[in-house]
């Protein structure tokens, strides 16, 4: 992929990036609404790297990019190395097989048990023995606490147990790149805790480089290698996370502050609100 | 309804049909990549089929009936009753058996299907499938069409074996025809081939479509509890339509 038949050799060539994920210039409009203007950032291999900002500013939709569920308007997005415009549907499922992907809401098959939807994966693309894959999946219910409900269908579960089996399923075939949409949501304290330090612990001990979605600041703090604060379609900050909490610039300060003024309106755009009541401008 | 809002659903129509067509192309191409999952599509052939055994049974034994008494009377104007095994089953294998199993199919299944699969799109299911690099297409929507194309014929048939027997029932028991005179008229006249595997084809040709509407309904619907009950309805109206009209054009080419 690096060595391009047409390569300038004025410009030095694209070295082996440390860089798992690399986002350029993209630009993104859905449904007439600009999501991203010119965004830029990249996910070191082998760390946790959180991405926050706003609910609405673009985060799923950024994952939805890395992952080629979207195409994007502008700019480029290479995965491993390689640009996702110029995959084919193959290509990009042989990719998608290197990562595990945890969907916002879940997503669980709801025909099968908990047990085959996380055999699901293994299922389909290899042929292993029915004892083995018994206990890759057992292994995987297991750590995330959930080994006694492998025989429950996906509606018999609560949200906080759903998000779980789909952490689970996602992590089945060790991926090399794994992306957590809101792993913390519905999650009680206890499985919250297990959840990041499975999170921590599949970083620490397979090297899985993470792209961390959530909005539980005090949990991406105890992960997170690197945050990036997306808002306005950039990145409105970036640092590591002790540093970025201290540090002093409207962006930060409103965003863990959690005050409602500041650049991030928390508004959605909308007409004048004494308008929109019916009150005259001005008042009876 | 307006000039330009009536303009706007005729091209809205016409956007679907071409929409449609080409979602023929890619459940065909998805055929080969399904075939890794023969089981799923045995298992979509049982339930699709199982599904709507129950009403086509019921349904044909009662055509059956109908059809002899209607029959009996107009055949006993011309003094033909002795025809009335003929008549009810070339109308049953040519005509009703395809038609009506394809219109009762696309109410059960067929609004089954739409429902599954809309449900799925609405819940992520099926880009879950995708972000597990497993094709949506040959994994849910091409399993349910060859579903539909290998169990409407077999519905058919069965609807015709009921019917034959509901005519039977009436015909023989109740009004009095001779047994013999109902079979024998009805084996000596009817063809296996002009008459029997016409009716064949045309389900099949039926199933396809029935399949093909409930599946682009499903894997289009926006994904709302309202756009799926809306994509439901429209399966059935759709079905209904393109079934009658389909089935006008094949019999002036098949006859
Ligand atoms: N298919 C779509 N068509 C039009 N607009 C869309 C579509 N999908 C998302 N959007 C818009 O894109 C914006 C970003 O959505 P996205 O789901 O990426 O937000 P998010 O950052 O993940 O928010 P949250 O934290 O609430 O999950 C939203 O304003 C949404 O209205
Ligand atoms: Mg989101």
């Amino acid at each position: 992929m690096n060595a391009r038949p047409d390569h300038n050799p004025d410009q030095p060539p694209a070295t082996d990036s440390p860089a798992y994920v690399r986002v350029r210039g993209v630009r993104t409009v859905l449904g007439g609404k600009t999501i991203f203007d010119g965004l830029d950032l990249d996910i070191p291999r082998g760390k946790i790297t959180a991405v926050m900002g706003p609910s609405g500013t673009g985060k799923t939709t950024l994952l939805r990019h890395i992952t080629g569920q979207l195409p994007v308007d502008a700019g480029e997005i290479r995965v491993d190395g390689r640009n996702l415009a110029e995959l084919s549907r193959n290509q990009l499922f042989e990719l998608r097989e290197t990562i595990g992907y945890l969907f916002q809401n879940s997503a669980l098959l709801t025909d099968f048990s908990v047990f085959e939807n996380v055999a699901f994966p293994l299922r389909q693309h290899l042929r292993l023995p029915e004892e083995i894959v018994r206990n890759i999946v057992l292994t995987r219910l297991q750590a995330v606490g959930l080994r006694g409900a492998a025989e429950l269908m996906p509606a018999e579960l609560s949200g906080g147990m759903a998000r779980r089996v789909a952490l689970a399923r996602a992590i089945v075939r060790d991926p090399g790149l794994m992306i957590y949409d809101e792993p913390f949501v519905g999650l009680d304290p206890i499985a919250l805790n297990q959840v990041l330090k499975l999170i921590r612990t599949l970083n620490d001990t397979l090297g899985i480089t993470s792209v961390l979605v959530a909005h539980e600041f005090a949990a991406v703090r105890r992960a997170a290698d690197w945050v990036y604060l997306i808002a306005g379609g950039k990145v409105a900050a970036q640092g590591h996370p002790e540093e970025l909490a201290e540090r002093d610039s409207p962006w930060t300060r409103q965003f863990f502050g959690g005050e409602a003024d500041g650049p991030v309106p928390f508004q959605y755009p909308a007409r004048d609100y004494a308008a929109d009541l019916g009150f005259q401008a001005g008042g009876a | 309804m307006s000039q330009a809002r009536k303009q706007l659903a005729i091209g809205d129509a016409l956007a679907q049909v071409g929409a449609a067509g080409l979602f023929l192309f890619s459940i065909l191409a998805a055929i080969p990549g399904s075939l890794r999952h023969v089981r799923e599509t045995l298992r979509q052939i049982w339930f699709v089929g199982a599904m709507s055994l129950v009403i086509i049974m019921t349904c044909g034994l009662f055509v059956g009936m109908v059809l002899s008494l209607q029959l009996y009377y107009t055949l006993a104007k011309f003094g033909g009753t002795a025809a009335l095994g003929t008549v009810v089953a070339l109308s049953l294998f040519r005509e009703l058996g395809p038609v009506v199993t394809a219109l009762l199919f696309a109410g059960r299944a067929g609004t089954s299907i739409t429902a599954e699969i809309g449900l799925m799109r609405a819940t992520d299911q099926l880009s879950a499938m995708e972000m597990m690099a497993v094709d949506p297409l040959a994994y849910v929507v091409a399993p349910r069409f060859i579903a539909g194309v290998v169990a409407m014929p077999l519905l058919a048939c069965i609807f015709n074996a009921l019917g034959i027997l509901g005519a039977h029932a009436v015909g023989v028991s109740w009004l009095g025809l001779d047994n013999g005179t109902f079979w024998g008229n009805m084996t000596a006249n009817v063809e296996v081939w002009s008459d029997l595997v016409n009716g064949v084809w045309k389900s099949a040709a039926f199933g396809a479509v029935v399949a093909l509407i409930a599946t682009f309904q499903g894997y289009t619907t926006p994904p709302t509890s309202e756009g799926v009950a809306y994509a439901t309805t429209r399966t059935v109206v759709s079905s209904s339509i393109t079934v009658l009209a389909l089935d006008f054009v094949m019999t002036a080419f098949l006859m």
